[in-house]
């Protein structure tokens, strides 16, 4: 061994001992999960890649607004800010501030939203995936037309490689972006040595100019939107390999009162009966339902047209009601829940 | 429903740091007012305000959907806010596009339309107040428009409450947001006309208390009844069924029906399935009763020599509407489909509003009776130089033609008997047809279904 070696493994040694208190936090969430729902290696893979990509973003934007439209003179922030040298991911990954629930549950989403279009380009070409965004170009209705083509514009923009989660800055929802900037512009503040304040301000004007408009998201809910109150496109049965993924989901979120990160999250869970029973309340008719479920089931499952026939719909309605009661509600009804059951068993 | 419609139609609205709404377009304005704000006060729409606030805390701009809802409609909105180049102090723009409004459609929660033409059907008059009791729209019997110089004024500025149920007794009721029952009140000026009160709460979509809905029963000074009907609803209440027996009879009828049909929708918990099913027996036979005493007190009314009816300025097509309006519950159970003149159509005529819908309801009501389920019953209009006519046609099993001068007799069934009709309807309906200046006539012959025309006088 030389000498070099010798002090990499010192180091390593270091930070090992460092993080070792921590290994049984992760074995045990490892061992005893608290929900059925399975994560592959990919989604881990896609989902760090995500971040990554989203944080380096962030912290170009920063520091390009900070060098190039407020003149601040700093080699580092120059430099991060032409893309090269992105240090702020490093520093945040061990720090928790990642953490959040907010931020992790995005990072949820975007993963399976990724595992469902790796599913879908399985049964439908790529080709034929993007041909389904120029179905509502020539909309009778120049509204439904222009967010059609708002949404061909945002799609065009952020897709990315086939199998991988595009990350863009511009696609993400305000909030998930404010979460994110205020570590990394804490973090580029350390890195760089530089007043808070003038970092804070370009994050400020970075986040004023963030425009939540332009996202898939938000163009896939505003069109979903118009198309279901449109009486020629509103009776049509949504469907993935019809309306492409985005407004697939958005347009089902639309029918059943569900947010879009609701149904990805229910096809994540074993039997993905959580959006069998969000597409059996929104009154899909089997042959509907039963295609939609094969076009994003990912494990070979089989929904049979009798099991979503006698799924009773009146208590679908009931549960997906429930589920579309504000999160903070929803938690509180659990955790009482729990405590009385608690109680009782005492 | 409407809709803003024009790609570059958005609808604007300026709101300041403190959540002032500085400025806003007619349409915002309007929605702001509905739901309880002032001109110059806080923006009042809660789902436009929290994202208002949104999007200072963030010092980001959002697009997001939203949702408002007034009494009358649901409005779906998609929304921009646009904050002034960083600086959370500075005014926040909004910028909505794809305005649309759709009525409610909540299948228990009657439609306002709806709700009001009941009540103009039994000669009540209708107050909307705002969560402050403050009057934001009033019809009453006999007013030919909306009393408007009410509008904006307390209730309390426009009726004196009087005993037996006293002032505290209401405003405790308000504050607790229960319904108001059986309040007795007198206008302040004018007529000083005494009504007794029946207030539900309205809760908007978010759950917020948004005001009152009364419905308004004039009474008479001396006997605390039914003083205040036009001239024909006088004459009604003048007689010993109407003034007296009928009331006595409708409360308890009414509680036997609204208590048996709580049990059967069994929505004060689980029961057992026939019980639930006797319940419904005894609300069904309660409705049956309840409109025998109508029909009895419309009956001892119309024989009275003094009978007379109002002559409004009526429009056919929209009484058509309005008639299967009040009957689609009834013709959805037996997926009978009411096939209507177009919405657009009028057909003027001379008559009384509410005799006429009675008559109609009375019509499309036997039609759906005995006609099979799934059919469709037609209405259609035409005219001619001296009368307006509007027809109701069935696919039942129609009249034979020996028998059609006899259905429009007193008390005749044609045999028939169980199925909640009491033999008066066609007669008062007849007669009051003639009250009107018009006819009502049938036509049909046995296998092939019945058609009823109404005719009345065109309008001079």
């Amino acid at each position: 061994m030389n000498e070099t070696m010798n002090n990499d493994i010192i180091r390593h040694a270091s930070a090992m001992a460092g993080k070792a208190s921590f290994i049984a936090d992760d074995f045990a969430q490892a061992l005893f999960p608290r929900t059925d729902v399975s994560f592959n290696d990919r989604m881990r893979s896609n989902a760090r890649q995500y971040l990554r990509a989203t944080i380096g973003q962030i912290e170009q934007r920063i520091c390009r607004i900070a060098t190039d439209e407020m003149g601040v003179s700093h080699e580092t922030l120059a430099k991060i800010g032409q893309g090269s040298g992105g240090q702020s991911f490093r520093l945040l990954e061990n720090s928790g501030l990642l953490k959040t629930t907010e931020i992790v549950q995005h990072l949820f989403v975007k993963a399976q939203q990724g595992e469902l279009a790796a599913r879908l380009l399985q049964k439908i070409s790529q080709q034929d995936l993007e041909a389904t965004l120029t179905r509502h170009l020539d909309h009778a209705d120049p509204v439904v037309a222009e967010a059609a083509m708002g949404l061909l514009v945002a799609q065009s923009k952020s897709t990315g490689a086939a199998g991988e989660i595009s990350a863009s800055l511009a696609d993400l929802p305000a909030e998930i972006a404010f979460a994110l900037a205020w570590p990394v512009t804490a973090a580029l503040a350390r890195l760089s040595g530089l007043p808070g304040s003038q970092l804070q301000q370009a994050t400020e004007r970075m986040l004023a100019a963030h425009d939540e408009s332009a996202s898939v998201a938000r163009k896939s809910d505003r069109l979903a939107r118009l198309l279901e109150q449109t009486a020629e496109t509103g009776d049509a049965i949504p469907h993935p390999m019809k309306d492409g993924l985005s407004l697939f989901i958005a347009r089902l979120a639309r029918r059943s009162g569900l947010t879009s990160d609701q149904i990805i999250g229910f096809t994540a869970e074993p039997n993905m009966v959580r959006f069998v029973v969000a597409i059996r309340a929104a009154d899909f008719p089997t042959q509907d339902a039963l295609s939609v479920f094969a076009a994003l089931d990912g494990d070979d499952h089989i929904l049979t047209a009798a099991t979503y026939g006698e799924t009773d719909q009146d208590r679908c309605l009931a549960l997906v009601s429930s589920w579309a009661a504000p999160g903070a509600y929803q938690n509180a009804e659990r955790i009482l829940a729990d405590d009385s059951l608690g109680d009782q068993g005492k | 429903m409407t809709t803003a419609g024009k790609l570059a139609d958005p609808v604007r609205g300026k709101v300041d740091a403190d959540g002032i709404l500085l400025s806003a377009d007619p349409r915002l304005m309007r929605l702001h007012l509905r739901s309880g704000g002032a001109e110059g006060g806080p923006l009042a729409v809660p789902e436009l305000a929290e994202l208002c606030r949104l999007s200072r805390r963030l010092g980001m701009n959002l697009s997001r959907p939203a949702q408002a809802s007034d009494d009358e409609c649901r409005i779906d909105m998609w929304v921009e806010t646009r904050l002034a180049a960083a600086d959370k102090d500075q005014q926040l723009e909004l910028e909505i596009m794809d305005w649309k409004e759709r009525p409610h459609e909540e299948p228990d929660q009657m439609d306002p339309a709806r709700a009001r033409d009941f009540d103009r059907l039994e000669g009540r008059g209708v107050i909307r107040t705002d969560a402050a009791l403050r009057i934001i729209a009033r019809q009453m019997p006999g007013d030919a428009a909306q009393a408007s110089d009410a509008i904006g004024q307390s209730l309390l500025d426009i009726y004196d409450v009087i005993p037996p149920s006293g002032h505290t007794r209401l405003i405790e009721a308000v504050a607790e947001r229960q319904p108001v029952r059986n309040q007795r009140v007198r206008e302040k000026s004018g007529s000083q006309q005494l009504y007794l009160l029946q207030g539900q709460p309205l809760i908007d979509k978010v759950g917020v208390f948004a005001g009152y809905r009364f419905s308004a029963t004039p009474e008479s000074p001396e006997t605390g009844d039914q003083a205040g009907k036009p001239v024909a609803s006088k004459l009604i209440s003048d007689s010993l069924f109407g003034f007296q027996l009928g009331p006595a009879l409708r409360q308890p009828l009414g509680k036997i029906i609204a208590n048996a049909e709580t049990i059967s929708s069994k929505l004060e918990g689980p029961l057992r399935g026939d019980y639930a099913s006797y319940a419904k027996d005894i609300a069904s036979a309660g409705r049956h009763l309840l409109e025998l005493v109508n029909d009895l007190s419309d009956l001892e009314a119309i024989e009275r020599p003094e009978f007379t009816v109002a002559a409004d300025d009526i429009d056919l097509v929209d009484l058509a509407h309005r008639a299967a309006g009040l009957l689609a519950v009834k013709a959805s159970d037996h997926q009978i489909r009411i096939d209507l003149p177009k919405e657009g159509e009028t057909l003027p005529a001379r008559g009384e509003f509410r005799r006429s819908l009675q008559i109609l309801v009375n019509l499309i009501g036997n039609a759906i009776r005995y006609s099979p389920d799934g059919s469709v019953i037609k209405l259609r209009v035409s005219k001619d130089q001296e009368f307006a006519r509007i027809s109701v046609s069935d696919q039942g099993d129609g009249i034979a033609p020996e028998d059609q001068d006899r259905i429009f007799q007193k008390f005749e069934r044609l045999g028939r008997s169980g199925d909640g009709g009491s033999g008066l309807g066609l007669f008062i309906s007849r007669r009051l047809a003639g009250a009107m200046g018009g006819s009502l006539t049938v036509a049909s012959a046995a296998g092939k279904g019945s058609t009823f025309t109404l005719a009345l006088p065109n309008p001079e």
